[in-house]
């Protein structure tokens, strides 16, 4: 048995944030409860409701819509890795990061939703949203707003969210055809460790084979997820090649030691991306390999 | 603490029972409906021992508060045996020799039959994926993965010969 609490089941997002905003006390949210039922165990939180939104069925779908590709914040793992627009092209590295968290039991139960609230340094779709661009619309009792995902995280386990908000949907501009993605994280091998080191990277063909756009984004080396910017400057406009890739990751190891400075995971970490980008910008755009057109 | 009503289909039957609502769906199904053979391990969601099939995918029942599966169909070990006769999954598990201690057991075999259930013939690599989130301390996986595909292959046969 779980430490007292009371239960809420609303049937529709109206209600839910009607109790959000009434309850007295203090409340939780839940939704897979792969990170929450843990925590209400361990008697790490001992909030006075807890409103569940398995009900919300509104929030289990993935639109594309207006340009933009719209996730509602309950899509489960599972389902990201299996939904045919990010089975191949540029969408592939929210596929592949899903598939990497957990097991099948944590990925049928685990939320994009929660794993962006939960905001731990090493949740693995933050990497891929952060290279999407993603924004997050967050809505209350008669009112929302919509923000970037990079200003919603705040450092490791913390958001911007209040007590009183749900987080419904996430989204992304579309992608050109011509775009690919690909995420890269250490230590897959044991299909229960929780991330070390991550690179979701996007990269968009130009004419003439150019790189027309890189976006790069680091997960477990910051408080929470940061793009290479260097590298992804130094990548825009050149043709890749194996000498470029190279480039590319010594400007990523640097980004990597500015932000870790003397703590004692920085020299493992400096390393060890190197690996990791060459990986993720090989799978992304071939060229990097064996360069040609 | 109000009792929430726990409507739901187990191992093909309906239950409807009153629950506390801050009880894990692990303990309902043990406690309250008896059937102990879904296991607690780590109570965290890391090990598997707790799986049961919930609409047909795969779930740790100790990361599952009750309220959060009603309506749903559940499927427990117990719900795997067709009239008393083992489920072909459970038989190539005892021939292949994985089964030691028998604690990871009934989860891996619901983990099994989820994976079976939409690709009846799945590469090894689709096997170690779908029963990449149970540990076993005894066993190894050898003969865990080759039960799995003994089983496929019977389950191939068995449809043949319908
Ligand atoms: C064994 C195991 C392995 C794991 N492996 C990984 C891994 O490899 N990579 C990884 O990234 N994570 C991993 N996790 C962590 C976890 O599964 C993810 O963070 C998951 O995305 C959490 O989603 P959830 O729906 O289960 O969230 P919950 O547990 O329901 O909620 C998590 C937090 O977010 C809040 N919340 C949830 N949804 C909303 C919403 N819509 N609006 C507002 N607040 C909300 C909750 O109040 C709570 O504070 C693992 C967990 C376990 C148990
Ligand atoms: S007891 Fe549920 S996963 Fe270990
Ligand atoms: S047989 Fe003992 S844990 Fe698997």
């Amino acid at each position: 048995m779980l430490p007292p609490f009371d239960y809420h089941r609303p049937a529709s997002l109206a209600e839910a944030l009607f109790l959000l905003a009434s309850l007295p006390g203090t409340k939780k949210i839940l939704a897979g409860g792969t990170d929450l039922v843990p925590a209400l165990r361990r008697g790490d939180l001992s909030p006075d409701h807890v409103v569940s939104l398995s009900q919300l069925a509104g929030m289990r779908e993935i639109k594309e819509d207006k340009g933009f590709i719209r996730i509602g914040a309950l899509v489960t793992f599972s389902r990201l890795a299996e939904f045919p627009l990010f089975l191949k092209g540029p969408y592939k590295l929210l596929a592949e990061a899903a598939l990497q968290v957990g097991g099948p039991q944590v990925r049928n139960q685990g939320t994009i939703g929660g794993n962006i609230v939960n905001a731990s340094p090493a949740g693995d779709l933050l990497p891929p949203l952060t290279a999407l661009e993603a924004r997050v619309r967050v809505c209350r009792q008669g009112g929302e707003r919509v923000l970037p995902l990079a200003g919603f995280l705040t450092g490791p386990g913390r958001t911007c969210i209040h007590p009183e908000e749900i987080l419904a949907e996430v989204d992304f501009p579309a992608l050109p055809e011509r775009a690919a993605g690909s995420f890269v994280k250490l230590g897959r091998r044991n299909s229960l460790a929780i991330s070390r080191i991550s690179l979701a990277a996007i990269v968009i063909r130009g004419e003439g084979g150019i790189v027309e756009e890189a976006r790069l984004a680091l997960g477990a080396v910051a408080p929470v997820p940061i793009r290479a910017r260097k590298a992804e400057a130094l990548l825009r406009g050149r043709k890749p090649s194996p000498a470029l890739l190279e480039e590319a990751v010594a400007a990523i190891s640097e980004t990597v030691a500015d932000s870790l400075g003397d703590r004692p995971s920085a020299p493992y970490k400096r390393a060890a991306v190197r690996g990791v980008a060459r990986e993720a910008l090989i799978k992304a755009d071939p060229r990097f390999a064996s360069g040609g057109c | 603490m109000k009792p929430f009503r726990f409507r739901a289909t187990v191992n093909g039957r309906p239950v409807d029972l009153p629950v506390d609502p801050r009880r894990r769906l692990l303990d309902v199904l043990r406690e309250d409906l008896g059937l102990t053979g879904t296991k607690e391990g780590c109570g965290e969601g890391e090990c598997g021992a707790c799986t049961v099939l919930l609409d047909g995918r795969p779930v740790n029942a100790c990361l599952v508060l009750a309220p959060e599966a009603a309506g749903c169909d559940i499927t427990t070990i117990e719900g795997v045996a067709v009239e008393g006769r083992l489920h072909p999954i459970q038989e190539a598990f005892l021939e292949a020799g994985a089964v030691q201690c028998g604690y990871c057991t009934p989860g891996m075999i619901l983990a099994a039959k989820a994976l079976l259930d939409k690709d009846p013939r799945p590469t090894d690599q689709a096997i170690k994926t779908a029963v990449s989130g149970n540990l076993c301390r005894c066993t190894g996986y050898v003969k865990i993965v080759k039960a799995v595909r003994l089983a496929a292959a019977r389950l191939a046969r068995e449809e043949g010969a319908v």
